[in-house]
């Protein structure tokens, strides 16, 4: 796009009126900013202001957990018992090596490195994918198909004489599909950042996106560092 | 195209290299930060197989807190390092240490309150005491009430015995068991006035002599 000199705003300079640069280095904050290290600023608390509400409406979800834990404890403990531990564990590897290719990929976009930029990103998309896929295919399928479904769903064939349990399993599936789904917007916004990273749109001097998001997915995953223990791991 | 050269110079510092103010992290504090994670996932989850591992060999009952605490206190560290070295809270302005340590905060009044409250409704009135609100009419399950309110009374039988070894008192028994309701007919009594019965056994009920009245020397209570 044909640059604007914006006289004081200009990062650089004023641009000639061919610029060939790439996007990143044309790139001019927006006009209220006073440069780009402001704006860069000014993102990142905005994301951090959004990440405090992700965090509160998972807190809502917590707190529930906390109630009905404390309210039926034998029901959480049946209930967890159908869970395997191991499928929660690759999920939770899984998700902590995405955190470090997230951070990898800023750090990449950082140093100008657009190459491995591009493959982090990829990177964290599949490592989305496979949590999807295992809680998709191993747990919530097979969670579907033997009836453990929440509240009045509920239709397990083998049910014994643990009167709550229903009320479990609405916690697990309210939990973890709330997640899932934010693991799927995640998905989104990564694969918005590989179109952009493939037209050269970051670099040192412009990654306010890829910082972003990558906050966003780290929230995304310190949720389930929570979520593996409270639902896997009750003894 | 990498444009390395930027226009002012970069300083070296501890971590990596400083780029328009901006802190890159280490590919070293990133893999160490990493490995440390899993490190942690792994402690969970050997302190729960562990926790069971004792519980079944040395056949002792470890309080659920334990387990709570045990694995709430691994995941606080491990959300810690995520933020303050993936996320590069510590190389970033104070302000988004404050908006998160406050939410923090938020969430564990918020927590905080609700646990505190529910884990004492039982110190004043025992009938407020969570667990013991059983019951229920499964609604839901697709049955008339009156046949799932009988499931129901046999299900709270079998879920007190179930219960029985987390009871601070003992399985709980039905309010006319409990020894509010006597159970010996009190012969010679009027309304005005209660006389004790001593010594009289009856067919069925061998309740000793001492049960008759309760300690205000008063009848059945209505």
């Amino acid at each position: 796009m044909a640059t604007i000199d914006l006289g004081k705003h200009g990062a650089h300079g004023s641009a000639p009126v061919n610029d060939d640069r790439p996007y990143h280095e044309r790139y001019q904050a927006a006009h209220h900013f006073v440069d780009r290290e402001h704006e860069f600023d000014a993102v990142k608390m905005g994301v951090w202001l959004f990440l405090s509400t992700e965090v509160l409406l998972f807190s809502g979800m917590f707190v529930a957990y906390a109630i009905f834990r404390m309210m039926y404890p034998d029901a959480f403990l049946s209930g967890s018992a159908h869970l395997d531990y191991r499928w929660g564990l690759l999920n939770t590897v899984v998700l902590l090596l995405s955190s470090y290719t997230v951070a990898a990929a800023v750090r990449h976009a950082q140093t100008g490195n657009q190459k491995w930029l591009q493959i982090n990103i990829i990177l964290t998309f599949i490592a989305g994918l496979i949590f999807l896929t295992i809680k998709g295919v191993f747990e919530y399928y097979k969670k579907y198909s033997e009836g453990l479904l929440p509240g009045k769903f509920y239709s397990y064939p083998y049910a014994e004489n643990v009167p709550y349990e229903p009320l479990w399993w609405g916690i697990y599936w309210g939990a973890t599909g709330i997640h899932a789904s934010h693991v799927i917007v995640g998905m989104g916004l990564f694969a918005w950042l590989y179109v952009r990273s493939r037209k050269r749109h970051f670099g040192p001097g412009h990654y306010n996106a890829v910082e972003g998001v990558g906050l966003y997915w780290h929230i995304v995953d310190i949720v389930w560092i929570f979520l593996f223990p409270m639902l896997y791991l009750i003894h | 195209m990498t444009s390395q050269a930027q226009p002012h110079a970069e300083h070296f510092d501890a971590h990596g290299h400083k780029d328009h103010g901006h802190t890159i992290v280490s590919v070293a504090t990133l893999r160490t930060v990493l490995a440390l994670l899993l490190f942690f996932t792994l402690l969970t989850v050997g302190a729960t197989l562990v926790e069971v591992w004792i519980a079944d060999t040395f056949n002792v009952l470890i309080p659920q807190w334990v387990n709570v605490f045990v694995a709430l206190s691994i995941a606080a560290v491990k959300t810690v390092i995520v933020v303050m070295f993936f996320m590069q809270l510590k190389y970033d302005s104070p302000l988004n240490t404050m908006i998160f340590v406050f939410t923090l905060l938020t969430v564990c009044f918020f927590l905080g309150f609700t646990v505190l409250d529910l884990g004492n409704r039982g110190t004043i009135d025992r009938f407020k005491e969570g667990h013991i609100l059983r019951g229920g009419t499964g609604l839901g399950t697709g049955m008339p009430i009156t046949q799932s309110s009988k499931i129901a009374a046999v299900t709270n039988q079998t879920y007190d015995e179930h219960l029985a070894h987390h009871a601070h008192h003992g399985p709980r028994l039905p309010i006319t068991e409990a020894g509010y309701v006597s159970k010996v007919p009190l012969a010679g009594s009027s309304a005005q006035r209660s006389k004790p019965v001593q010594g009289i056994t009856l067919e069925g009920l061998s309740v000793p002599a001492a049960q008759t009245e309760d300690e205000h020397g008063e009848g059945p209570a209505h």
